[in-house]
């Protein structure tokens, strides 16, 4: 016996060094491996304050926390190091945490980087937080539309999901605007109709786990086994409001469907467009188009508001119609906008008075200008906020004029702000500075060739039409010509544009209606494609001239209201190819008779 | 390529060859075969336009092959004739000659009915540069030039070092919502743009390319690319309007270290 304990203590000894140096090798590597991929987001000291973290929404996560939203665990406990795996394999939709496959990370990297991130936050050294409870996921069963209306509406009633998400899950609901998370910064709640931008994922099982365990450090609570009086009934339920939300975004995507179109078809419509009638894009296919935030010229807009606009088009002999819809948190229809104003704008007049490498050297002096002084300052002042048309008055367009604007404290940007308890008005329609807006662009002149003007509002050259409504005067288009986002000018002549526009649930509506012919402009002529893209300004979010969600070029096509019929074209090619072919059957049996005779 | 397909191909050519295939069946097996390969040989698409000009050289060629010959000639059209005058063949005559003009007037139905594609910009994806461009005032002439502070990996590591930290913090800044966070080409605004974000961890584009060629994509942005290249489509931003060229410069070295490519030396003749 004492032999075999001699034996043991003598092996231990042996194999401790070597398992403490092989920690020691994975410690190293998940260190080398946080520095490369995570560190300029997550910051190296992981606390989220990485150099990109000030132009970032939402933030990146503060690994010393020991909060995570995306879990297998219940509400209140760490991830297990599968959710963290899962995390960084899959990525984060509609953020900037991308999916780490195979081609970036290996399996040993990623588990030496969890474990890295993990000694960030005490909380998993904590004996007590030590295995936690983790949730199962049920096998789904098929998608049931009918338990969607029925059960998972009353679920997602009952459980005031419409609190936050709106009625129609448009992330319109009355508390949106005032949601902070646990470290007090403004957050957007989740748009349900979008499930492909849901941070975990959009499949039915991803719904499931985040209605489970809810997302820890939002207001998002966690639903386990709460939904019913046992934990089946509970699972029940959760799979029909699971349903319920997939339906509001018109029911699960198939296999390879992608949420985003790149031509919206224009359907003939009788022979009179009215826009009172509400049936008048009953049959018009929607068609949906992704907005990024505008970076390109100065005036950026690091988080836009609008993620897509959905697009419906029809056509009469004489009129074509477009009808455009997103979902907006809240309706601002107060105040003025425009595609020519000066946007609130701090790096445009950096790069004009050449000092933009100065302000990036500040930014090393903890100071980051962008989102950061806006977060850390309790009064609110924030760059973004600047006042342009005071600016404008007080010093004939003066840029210095934002230093004013951080003593201003209602200048801030909304998601850049930290104190979101600040009390706002509810739902419904507000009055304010900024109000929404929309604009249809197309080419002034029908496009020789595939030149098309630049898609940032034109160039010298190709100069676009704008189809701009201030949705403060949402009966009044205002046509610009654009020949760059600097040269803008109301358009002199051409066709005038109709528009009715609306607010309801969560959703602006605006339906523009034009001649279809044009003199000297633009016409939507039958059987062609046309370049078309989209602009939207949030109000709320103080978005204003160039600082606006826009859209890249996609097409329009005008579908021709008569298709010339196929039969004739069809009967004559194959009569003409069968009358050739017993032609040549006669003429090969002609020759090998004579031959044979 | 797809291997596999080219194989395949390669593998019924050679069991035609070796069953003495008639010179009819060796025609239509020369025919198809190199449809196949064009068509689905290649993991990028052939456009169609070229594969149609291809099958056309590939038909001349067996007239031509054919018809040199008299035994080759009496070889290819013995089959037909068979098969046009003899008894035994008449049911799958009389179905071919009509499913011949079925086919050709489903081709015609396919094409009325069709929504047409849109039109669609070739763009030419790395145009040549000018000669030199004009960045802050200072002149640069594209074809000698090189990055300034390439040389401190040799001469000073940790001023060079520094130059990188500053690059890794303007492309965090700036170039991610696009080209990615892995520099993937795949950023959280890439699905909204037309034409996509380059890839620089794709071996054919930074690896390629010396760095005054990146500096000159970079200060001019889309604005500043030739018709060829799609100025007014894509997003590319020009830098210019927002950084200094040593801010440009610096996020170059940060490209190709985090990428773990070499930029191409100016070649000296």
């Amino acid at each position: 016996m004492c032999g075999t304990s001699y034996l043991r203590v003598a092996l231990v000894l042996l194999v401790l060094p070597v398992a403490a140096q092989a920690q020691d090798a994975t410690d190293e590597l998940g260190q080398q491996v946080y520095t490369k991929w995570c560190a300029h987001c997550h910051g190296e000291e992981g606390d989220g304050n990485g150099v990109a973290a000030s132009r970032l929404k939402p933030l990146p996560r503060d690994f010393t926390s020991g909060k995570y939203k995306i879990r297998m665990t219940t509400t209140g406990n760490i991830p297990t190091d599968q959710d963290l795996t899962d995390a960084i394999r899959r990525g984060l939709y509609g953020t900037s945490m991308p999916a780490f496959t195979a081609a970036y990370l290996s399996d040993a990297e990623v588990a030496a980087v969890v474990g890295y991130i993990k000694s960030f936050s005490d909380w998993f050294e904590d004996p007590e937080r030590q295995n936690p409870e983790t949730i199962t996921i049920p096998d789904p069963p098929p998608y049931d539309p009918e338990a969607a209306r029925t059960t998972g509406r009353q679920v997602y009633e009952e459980t005031g999901c419409a609190r936050c998400h709106g009625e129609l899950g448009r992330g319109d609901g009355p508390s949106a605007p005032t949601l902070v998370d646990d470290w007090g910064n403004n957050i957007k709640v989740a748009d349900l109709t979008m499930p492909w931008t849901f941070r975990g994922g959009g499949t039915r099982r991803d719904i499931f786990r985040s209605m489970s365990t809810g997302f820890y450090g939002t207001p998002m609570p966690g639903f386990h086994d709460n939904l019913g009086a046992t934990p089946e009934e509970s699972q029940q339920r959760m799979w029909a409001i699971v349903d319920y939300m997939l339906s509001l975004a018109g029911g699960p995507m198939e296999e390879g469907e992608t949420p985003y179109a790149n031509v919206l078809r224009s359907v003939p419509f009788g022979d009179e467009i009215d826009l009172e009638n509400a049936e008048l894009f009953a049959e018009a296919p929607p068609a949906t188009f992704p907005l990024f935030g505008q970076i390109v010229e100065p005036g950026r807009n690091f988080y836009p508001s609008a993620v897509a606009v959905t697009a419906q088009a029809v056509h009469s002999e004489s009129e074509i119609a477009f009808r455009l819809t997103w979902n907006d948190m809240r309706a601002e229809t107060g105040g003025t906008n425009g595609p020519d104003l000066i946007a609130p704008k701090w790096d445009e007049h950096l790069a004009e008075i050449g000092q933009a490498g100065a302000a990036s050297g500040d930014t090393d002096e903890g100071g980051d200008f962008w989102g950061e002084e806006a977060t850390e300052d309790d009064e609110g002042g924030d760059f973004w906020g600047a006042e342009e048309e005071e600016a404008a008055d007080e010093g004939g367009g003066d840029f210095w004029g934002e230093e004013a604007a951080e003593e201003d404290a209602d200048g801030d940007d909304f998601w850049g702000e930290e104190d979101g308890a600040e009390e706002a008005p509810l739902s419904g329609t507000l009055d304010t500075e900024f109000s929404d807006a929309f604009a249809l662009q197309f080419p002034l002149q029908k496009p020789e060739g595939v030149r098309q003007p630049y898609f940032l509002f034109g160039d010298a050259q190709n100069p676009v039409d704008l189809w701009f409504v201030d949705l403060a005067k949402p009966s009044k288009t205002v046509r610009y010509q654009g020949r760059g986002s600097a040269a803008m000018s109301p358009a002199e002549g051409g066709e005038d544009v109709e528009v009715v526009a609306g607010y309801d649930q969560g959703e602006w509506s605006v339906i523009f209606k034009r001649k279809r012919k044009s003199r000297g402009g633009l016409s939507f002529d039958e059987d062609s494609f046309l370049p078309i893209a989209f602009s939207v300004w949030d109000g709320f979010n103080r978005e204003r001239g160039n600082k606006r969600g826009l859209s890249s070029w996609y097409q329009v096509y005008v579908e021709p209201s008569e298709r010339p019929s196929p039969v004739g074209p069809m009967v004559r090619a194959g009569a003409t190819v069968l009358g050739l072919e017993l032609l040549f059957i006669a003429l090969v049996r002609r020759r090998k008779g004579k031959k044979n005779s | 390529m797809n291997w596999w397909i080219i194989l395949a191909v390669v593998a019924v050519m050679l069991a035609a060859r070796w069953r003495k295939a008639g010179m009819l069946a060796w025609a239509v097996a020369w025919l198809l075969g190199m449809w196949v390969a064009m068509r689905y040989g290649f993991v990028v698409p052939v456009p169609a336009s070229v594969i149609k000009i291809y099958m056309g050289i590939v038909v001349l060629s067996l007239i031509a092959y054919v018809l040199t010959d008299k035994d080759r000639i009496a070889e290819f059209w013995g089959p037909i004739e068979a098969f046009v005058t003899e008894p035994r063949y008449r049911l799958l005559l009389a179905a071919t000659v009509l499913l011949i003009p079925a086919a050709v007037a489903y081709q015609i139905y396919a094409g009325m009915t069709a929504i047409p594609n849109a039109p669609f910009f070739a763009r030419t994806v790395h145009p040549a540069p000018p000669d030199s461009i004009t960045v802050h005032g200072s002149e640069l002439a594209l074809g000698t030039a090189d990055n300034p502070y390439r040389e401190l990996e040799e001469t000073s590591p940790e001023e060079f070092e520094q130059r990188l930290e500053n690059g890794r913090k303007i492309y965090f800044q700036n170039c991610f919502y696009c080209h990615g966070d892995l520099m993937g080409g795949a950023g959280m605004y890439a699905h909204a743009l037309n034409p996509i974000p380059t890839n620089f961890q794709d071996p054919g584009t930074i690896a390629m390319f010396r760095e005054a060629f990146l500096f000159w994509r970079i200060s001019k942005g889309a604005p500043g690319l030739p018709e060829e290249g799609g100025p007014w489509q894509s997003a590319m931003p020009a830098w210019e309007s927002f950084l200094t060229e040593e801010e440009m410069w610096d996020v170059i070295i940060f490209l190709y270290d985090f990428t773990d490519y070499k930029p191409r030396a100016v070649e000296m003749h």
